[in-house]
């Protein structure tokens, strides 16, 4: 069974069509990149598929159900921006979010305990989240996505404006978490990254242009840069 | 709805707010300080009210005799003091010029072993004149009959209003209290709850909260429970500098205080959680408070009278929750009222945070898919 299944999908807000008849396939246990520019519509798929908006029309399936409270709490969702309470320390932060998908206070704490272990944040765990650099903030805002231990992971941009070496330390983690059987959605706008990435789907005006992996789709180019292949392949599109 | 879940809620909210003393600390200075300058400019009004007595001829001496009881007993009621005016229609006049607080008019024929009919004429809805002449007049005739008052078939105790001029009775403590303490909480409370609510919004920790297995149902009450604490710990401090330290009264039942002040929370914290919605950023949240909060403090009659106001406005000033938590706070406080003497705004006020709690479903419901 397919984790995420999209057919035809389409969002428009007012006159701008966000998606615009995007197709596409997660398998279980894969762990997928969603590459394209910003305005793409990475940000808007990923919502829908956290049953945050409503598609205008095409399907939406989220291991196997449409988006919503049905499946939420199989599916781990990271913001773009450090959704984090400023005034709550790391701790309070993993705790309220293990509570809120049912944990007892004390499974809570004590969930919020390894997974600060796992992700070296041990000795924040007291420090409020106002107090947190970028990259900090980024790495909790991970953990309080896998605070339930979901099936389904979906990161939205989760290295943006972090420093190379927590960027390595952030991809660690998700290649650990899919390797034990998460399946993750990822979307980066940086191409690089795509090469950590089992297979890739580009995407570009609400549409996918092409998923595979990152070497057939450098293959479609003669430099064999990812970002040319984009390119060249949305200009095909455009054609 | 899952209790789980609404406790993890409202718990965060306290906990941030510890976490924030700054913002507590605020939240308790603040009252404090406009009520010692109140308190201050208004001082203690403690003086005895003027209050006249008039009787018609007695017609018989079973009357004569009723009416000297009534004013010896009259005279021995505290917080007022009688003087005896010449005629009726002269004391009407000195209570519409002021220099009467109140006018006693007794009845001419005494019902055998009963009372005669009195008739209280006051100037204006003042209750802070009203109450206490209506007591000691109730109070004088169960001492003059010597039965307690009002007893079946006994002639009452009626009161007549006479319309006077706004603005001529200076605000007294007690009379300010239940305005003052209805204002602060309704202020305290929205400002805390948009903010939060925005805060909430614009970090995304509500697109976080709404892709977990939250209902909007656990999200609004866990809110509710989270500020509801706090507006009830700054309620008891306003409470409390009024009473102990400005002498303000509390006539009635303090838990029906907290009764009318629960109400009007949980309309607001709703209100706070809709408005925010419309505010981009903070600083719009704060913009909402005087357009907000403003026209029921000029139209709920909390400082000033509205009575002679151009009837729309008095209309609009009945829609307001804030116009019916402060009269039914008087009531209470200053009025010794009961529950069953202010349902209705009991229910206005059951009304608004109904209303309140269905936007706020309203607008969390656009925020998920």
């Amino acid at each position: 069974m397919d984790a995420i299944q999209v057919r035809g999908l389409e969002r428009s807000f007012g006159a701008v069509r966000a998606l615009d008849g995007l197709d596409l396939d997660v398998a279980e246990g894969e762990l997928l990149g969603l590459i394209g520019p910003n305005g793409a519509g990475k940000t808007t798929l990923i919502r829908m598929l956290a049953g945050l908006l409503a598609p205008t029309g095409g399907t939406v399936r989220v291991l196997g159900k449409a988006p919503g409270r049905a499946i939420a709490s199989e599916v781990g969702y990271m913001t773009q921006a450090a959704a984090l309470y400023e005034d709550l320390t790391v701790e309070e932060n993993l705790s309220f979010f293990g509570r809120i998908y049912g944990l007892s206070p004390r499974d809570a704490r004590a969930r919020a305990a390894v997974l600060a272990e796992l992700v070296e944040l041990k000795d924040k765990l007291h420090t409020p989240a106002r107090d947190l650099s970028g990259g900090m903030r980024q790495l909790v805002n991970l953990t309080c996505a896998m605070v339930h231990d979901p099936a389904l992971l979906l990161l939205d941009e989760p290295t943006v404006g972090i420093d190379p070496l927590l960027r390595r330390a952030l991809w660690a983690h998700f290649a650990s978490l899919n390797a034990a059987g998460t399946t993750i959605l990822i979307t980066t706008h940086v191409m690089d990254e795509a090469d950590r990435c089992a297979r890739v789907a580009l995407i570009a005006d609400g549409r996918t242009l092409a998923t595979g992996t990152p070497q057939e789709l450098r293959a479609t180019t003669a430099s064999g840069s990812l970002e040319d292949a984009f390119l060249h392949l949305r200009d095909r599109g455009a054609a | 709805m899952n209790g789980r879940r609404i406790r993890a809620l409202a718990g965060r909210i306290i906990r941030g707010l510890r976490h924030d003393p700054r913002s507590v600390g605020l939240m308790i200075v603040v009252p404090l300080i406009v009520m010692a300058l109140i308190g201050y400019l208004v001082g203690t009004d403690r003086e005895p009210l003027r209050v006249g007595v008039s009787a018609a001829a007695a017609s018989d001496a079973g009357s004569a005799a009723y009416r000297t009881a009534f004013v010896t007993a009259l005279r021995a009621q505290p917080g007022i003091r009688v003087v005896t005016v010449a005629s009726e229609a002269g004391g009407r006049a000195e209570v519409t010029d002021g220099s009467l607080s109140g006018l006693i008019v007794i009845g001419g024929t005494a019902v055998t072993g009963g009372g005669a009919p009195v008739n209280v004429v006051v100037a204006g809805e003042d209750v802070r004149v009203e109450e206490p002449v209506t007591r000691a007049a109730a109070a004088a005739a169960a001492a003059a009959s010597g039965h307690p008052f009002p007893a079946d078939g006994m002639p009452g105790v009626t009161v007549t209003r006479i319309a006077i001029p706004t603005g001529r009775h200076p605000s007294t403590i007690t009379y300010a209290a239940p305005a003052l303490i209805t204002v602060f909480a309704f202020l305290f409370v929205f400002m805390l709850t948009s903010v939060a609510f925005l805060r909430e919004r614009s970090s995304g920790t509500l697109d976080r909260l709404l892709a977990s297995p939250v209902t909007r149902a656990d999200v609004l009450i866990g809110y509710l429970l989270g500020f509801v604490g706090f507006a009830t710990v700054q309620t008891m401090i306003v409470l409390g500098y009024a009473t102990l330290v400005l002498h303000a009264e509390i006539a009635g039942s303090f838990w029906l205080v907290l009764l009318i002040l629960a109400l009007l929370v949980v309309g607001v914290v709703n209100l706070g959680i809709t408005l925010s919605f419309y505010a981009r950023n903070e600083l719009q949240v704060i913009q909402f408070i005087p357009l907000v909060l403003m026209p029921q403090i000029f139209l709920g009659g909390l400082f000033w009278p509205v009575a002679t106001l151009w009837p729309p406005l008095r209309w609009l000033g009945d829609l307001f929750p804030v116009t019916h938590a402060v009269t039914a706070l008087r009531e209470v406080m200053i009025g010794g009222k009961g529950p069953s003497e202010i349902l209705g705004q009991l229910g206005a006020l059951a009304a608004f945070a109904l209303v309140m709690v269905l936007a706020g479903v309203a607008v969390l419901r656009r925020q998920r898919a």
